[in-house]
């Protein structure tokens, strides 16, 4: 058993309608996903908007339910309703894709910050209140702002107050769901480099969720492509970026820019070919429906999903 | 490590706060010379009335006088008297307290069960949603004046407490539906979900973070019914509906004026509690208005 085994995960939302509002159809937003991820290790879900990658996050940490499938953290099943093992929700926190939106507007930072500490351990104010500044001077912040309410900071600051939250219990596990998408280019280094430093300092695993391949081959030592729910490809870093084999992890490795303007005509050329290909074979590579099909291991490492002709 | 301990000691402990919520009220309204002066009005008005009050004898002034009727204003009779010979200044007084107290009671407690109704709703949504909207809409269809007219003829002990008691159940509807659609809103945005995973219980999300979010809301709702409800009584006395004529009341003095000889030759009777009323009301939305604009940030004046 590992540290985080997701075992053929599904959720579905149900589509109302007609007489009595029965439910007449699903979306399935995650249909059929499993990987599992190492301690200490990045783990990357990549896919388009809509793709389920976000979903798939929110089930492992229960804020969406689960259809079907099993979440095992550290052998403990997640998805038994009876299993109410608050240490194990402790143990798995969450970084917000929209650091406007994910702090209350109404609390002054050593409220937010001080939040799980409050839920989880009995501390006096004044314990509280060094662990609060501790932990705001660990995510680069000036321990004199938490009288501060979340409106004064930046983008990237309030990133770090989000973060900061989110390690206050020293958790295991980190689900980052585009931690960086609403920061603007400058920040987003800042903020990335410094979730690298405390994973190495706290042991932190993350499951990444990011649209950005770029950012992915930084931070991850696992992906996993999503793409209508669905995985289409699954291996170390190294097997996606050079070795892609599904034609849709081709199109998004093909899209990453170069900055190189040497390599501008090289880049445009190979995007091209890779659409045109994409274009010509894409009913190869998924089914009737345009999903895709079942991953097939082509190393020990890497997984496509390949129709069964190969 | 001492030394580094107490300088952070002393950082943390002499920090200067952001302005909080009721500072920047505060920063609004005297910005606002308008809501200013009607703070000031209300204010005045409430403590003297409330202060005047205990030094009056409810049983003197609505003793019949038949010698004094229709008396004029004099050093006796600061607002003369009634047809009674009731001294109206002493009515004037007991009424705008028990106006006040209705608008008050009224105000607290619509806003008390409005606010948990409303933020229940919206906050769990679902089916526990559907059914408490169905029972608010069976509130809202219910003929509200008729029932509170049978109400005024069958209870024996009419009293403050009781009008207010029934005019509550009729009047908690509309900020219940205000809180619960904004409760709907909040409820989904991230500071809510993420106080999920950091392991807060539900209610706690709901009074200890969704409520604040929604405060300006209550805070202005709750300001601007009050002018309304402070009017609410005369209203109904004015109709004949109200306190019976031993318990003064505005609505009473200000139903005299349905007599055309009264209305033409006696201003006395009706006239003070009228601009009363008036001014009362205008107060009350003109803080109300200030109350608004301080919560939008956009607004704001100060």
């Amino acid at each position: 058993m590992g540290f985080l085994d997701v075992e053929d995960l599904k959720v579905h939302f149900p589509i109302r309608g007609g007489l009595l509002n029965r439910k007449i159809d699903a979306v399935r937003a995650v249909d059929g996903v499993s990987f599992s991820i190492e301690q200490g290790k990045t783990y990357g879900l990549v896919g388009e908007s809509g793709s389920g990658k976000t979903t798939t996050g929110r089930a492992v940490i229960g804020l969406n339910n689960i259809t079907a499938g099993k979440v095992f953290f550290e052998g403990n099943d997640l998805t038994d309703k009876k299993n109410k093992m608050l240490d194990v929700r402790k143990d798995i926190q969450m970084i917000f894709q929209d650091p406007y939106s994910s702090l209350n507007p109404k609390k002054r930072v050593i409220d937010i910050v001080a939040e799980p500490l409050r839920n989880y351990e009995r501390l006096t104010k004044k314990e509280e209140r060094y662990k609060v500044a501790e932990l705001l001077e660990k995510v680069g912040l000036s321990p004199e702002s938490i009288l501060k309410y979340p409106h004064e900071f930046s983008g990237g600051q309030r990133q770090r107050i989000g973060i900061a939250r989110a390690i206050a219990l020293k958790p295991k596990l980190i689900i980052a769901d585009e931690p960086v998408s609403a920061l603007d280019v400058s920040v987003q280094a800042q903020v990335l480099n410094f979730m690298k430093d405390i994973q190495k300092e706290l042991n932190l695993t993350y499951l990444f969720i990011s649209h950005d391949l770029g950012i992915v081959k930084h931070m991850c030592d696992e992906i996993g492509i999503m793409y209508k729910g669905r995985y289409v490809e699954e291996g170390k870093t190294g097997d996606i970026f050079t070795n892609p084999q599904h034609i849709y992890t081709k199109r998004l490795v093909a899209a990453i820019p170069d900055i190189d303007p040497k390599n501008r005509e090289k880049q445009k050329q190979f995007r091209e070919e890779v659409q045109r290909e994409y274009e010509e074979s894409y009913e190869s590579y998924f089914n009737e429906e345009g999903l895709a099909y079942g991953l097939k291991k082509i190393s020990d490492t890497h997984a496509v999903a390949l129709p069964e002709k190969g | 490590m001492d030394n580094l301990q107490k300088e952070l000691d002393n950082k943390i402990n002499n920090i200067e706060k952001s302005p909080s919520g009721v500072s920047i009220i505060w920063r609004e309204i005297m910005r606002d010379k308008l809501a200013l002066i009607s703070l000031v009005f209300l204010l005045l008005v409430t403590t003297l009335v409330y202060g005047v009050s205990i030094f009056l004898d409810l049983d003197e002034i609505v003793k019949i006088d038949l010698f004094a009727i229709h008396e004029p204003p004099s050093s006796d009779f600061w607002l003369g008297t009634d047809y009674g010979g009731r001294d109206v200044f002493g009515q004037l007084i007991i009424g705008t307290r028990n106006s006040l107290t209705i608008g008050f009671l009224v105000t607290l407690m619509t806003g008390l069960i409005g606010v948990t109704f409303g933020l229940t709703a919206g906050f769990f949504g679902g089916h526990i949603d559907n059914i408490m909207m169905r029972v608010l809409d069976f509130f809202i269809i219910l003929p509200f004046l008729m029932i509170v007219i049978v109400f005024v003829s069958i209870v024996p002990n009419y009293s403050i407490i009781s009008f207010s008691l029934i005019m509550t159940a009729f009047l908690w509807m509309g900020i219940a539906r205000l809180i619960r659609s904004k409760a709907l809103q909040e409820r989904e945005l991230d500071y809510a979900q993420a106080s999920k995973t950091l392991g807060t219980p539900r209610w706690k999300i709901m009074f200890g973070q969704v409520l604040p979010n929604v405060s300006s809301l209550i805070i202005v709702t709750m300001t601007l019914n009050l002018a309304a409800n402070i009017g609410l009584e005369s209203g109904l006395s004015f109709l004949g509906f109200g306190f019976p004529e031993e318990t003064p009341s505005l609505g009473t003095l200000l139903s005299y004026a349905r007599n055309p000889q009264t209305l033409e030759n006696r201003w006395w009777i009706w006239m003070p509690a009228a601009i009363l009323i008036f001014l009362l009301m205008l107060s009350v939305r003109n803080v109300g208005e200030a109350l608004k604009r301080a919560t939008d940030a956009r607004q704001r004046r100060g």
